[in-house]
């Protein structure tokens, strides 16, 4: 691994102002170091400069009446233990448990699979079928996007020269599950995945599938095949029918197309069937 | 590029490192810094758990932690953990339940189960038991007597 020079600023300023002056192309952002490690050691990644998030005031957690708002460096495992997590958002607390073991989440944070935006996360399909927004800051202040606008493509999010993830904002619970298939069921890879929610504001399914490359996406065509608070087992078949015609589902070296294919509805039916359950 | 002095608390014994590297793994900084050679490298990629340490308690890989970044923190390894009573409980239940063969994953099982019993999560039944400790490999014991040895630290789980 190349040398590099290690800062840990204490403030979102000075960060930002750490980011802007080094040299460009050259500074690289660390919250936890699961992926960024590894890019620095196969060379992938040899910044000049690397600027630890740990010392920022965003280790953060914050119910708002139904709403919830992580800050972006709150480690994984600080995330899953929250005590109201599990009642109110279940799909997240399972695809936040599905993220490496409990060691690795001891140090991953949310922004750092945002900002890897991996096509086999486990976190952007749960946040695409909650509504999540990204709230980011950066040299000319805040913004917000949408995660679905966040995310670009294979490891590429819309982060502009020297922002920042700053926290990720959740506008309500939902009744929801994470389902996925892996060789190993935990601490592996997803090959595929299908994560659910009811908007009971809304009325309507999210239905967001991953694990095939380029990211992870939503299938509104799926959402609306199943309709009801309470869909029957046809239109569960529907809504699969439509992520299997619909989902630009690939095969990569992880698994074949006709793989995923298969698995989507097992993984709907399950999905769907915990969401309408209240459980796991 | 200029290496800087960091200070550690390892296994209650303050340490002050000079010269560290920004890139330098906490594995590296035991094993060969201190010669604490009890914690294990595996994969070097978080893909095994040998590498488990606690850090301020929690369990941490440390092939994938900066040393740096851990600057100012309690470290305990497999050579000190026996100093405290849950970790003592864990050594004994490994030892009872006969769970060591080679040895090689053992530290890393021993701190994985030590953090957990530590961050009192809750005991959620066994399947979450055996998903807590899915992030540990080990080549030679087939986990039985592992998963003996952790069911037993854990009462109520409803293991067989
Ligand atoms: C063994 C292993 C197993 C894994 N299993 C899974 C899995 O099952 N599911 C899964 O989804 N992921 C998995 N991962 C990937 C990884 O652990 C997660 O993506 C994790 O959430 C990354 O968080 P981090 O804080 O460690 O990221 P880092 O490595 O610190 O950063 C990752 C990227 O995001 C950028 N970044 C970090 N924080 C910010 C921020 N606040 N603002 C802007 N950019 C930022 C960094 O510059 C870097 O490019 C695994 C990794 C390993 C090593
Ligand atoms: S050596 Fe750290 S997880 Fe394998
Ligand atoms: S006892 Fe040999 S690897 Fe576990």
């Amino acid at each position: 691994m190349a040398d590099f020079e290690l800062v840990a600023p204490a403030t979102p300023e000075e960060a930002i102002a750490s980011l802007r002056t080094g040299p460009p192309g050259a500074v690289a952002v660390l919250g936890g170091g699961t992926d960024l490690l590894f890019d620095l050691e196969e060379g992938r990644s040899a910044p000049e400069r690397v600027v630890s998030l740990r010392r920022l005031p965003w280790r953060t957690l914050e119910w708002n009446g139904n709403a919830l708002t992580i800050g972006s460096t709150l480690p994984l495992r600080t995330l899953e233990n929250d005590p109201l997590l599990r009642a109110r958002i279940p799909g997240l607390h399972s695809a936040v448990r599905a993220v490496g073991s409990v060691a690795l989440r001891q140090r991953a944070t949310l922004g750092g699979n945002l900002g890897r935006s991996a096509p086999a996360s486990d976190l952007v399909p749960m946040l695409l079928a909650l509504d999540a927004e990204v709230l980011l800051l950066g040299p000319a202040g805040e913004r917000r996007l949408t995660v679905d606008g966040f995310v670009q493509g294979s490891r590429r999010t819309a982060l502009g020269p020297a922002e920042l993830i700053r926290a990720v904002r959740i506008p309500e619970a939902r009744p929801s599950a994470y389902h996925w298939q892996r060789v190993r069921p935990f601490h592996d890879i997803s090959h595929m995945a299908v994560a659910v929610a009811f908007s009971p504001s809304a009325r309507a399914w999210r239905v967001a599938v991953a694990g095939f490359p380029p990211r992870p996406l939503r299938v509104p065509e799926a959402e609306a095949a199943l309709g009801s608070a309470r869909p029957d087992a046809d239109a569960v078949h529907r809504a699969a029918e439509e992520i299997a015609r619909r989902a630009p589902i690939v095969a990569d070296h992880r698994a074949s197309e006709e793989y995923r294919r298969q698995l989507v509805r097992p993984l709907l039916e399950r999905a769907v069937d915990a969401t309408v359950r209240g459980g796991r | 590029m200029t290496p800087v002095a960091i200070r550690l608390t390892v296994n209650g014994r303050p340490e002050s490192l000079v010269d560290v590297p920004s890139g330098e793994r906490l594995l590296d900084t035991l094993r060969w810094r201190l010669s604490l050679k009890g914690t294990k490298e595996g994969c070097r990629t978080g893909g095994c758990g040998a590498c488990t340490v606690l850090v301020d308690g929690r369990s941490t890989l440390s092939c994938l932690t900066l040393a740096r970044e851990v600057e100012g923190s309690e470290i305990t390894t497999i050579e000190g953990v026996g100093r405290d009573g849950t970790g003592a409980r864990v050594q004994e239940a490994f030892r009872a339940a006969g769970a060591v063969q080679c040895g090689y994953c053992t530290p890393g099982f021993v701190m994985a189960l030590t953090g957990l019993l530590k961050e009192r999560a809750r005991a959620d039944g066994f399947d979450a038991l055996l998903e807590d400790l899915g992030g540990n490999l080990c080549r030679c014991t087939g986990y039985a007597a592992i998963v003996r040895a952790a069911a037993a630290l854990r009462p109520g789980t409803g293991a067989p």
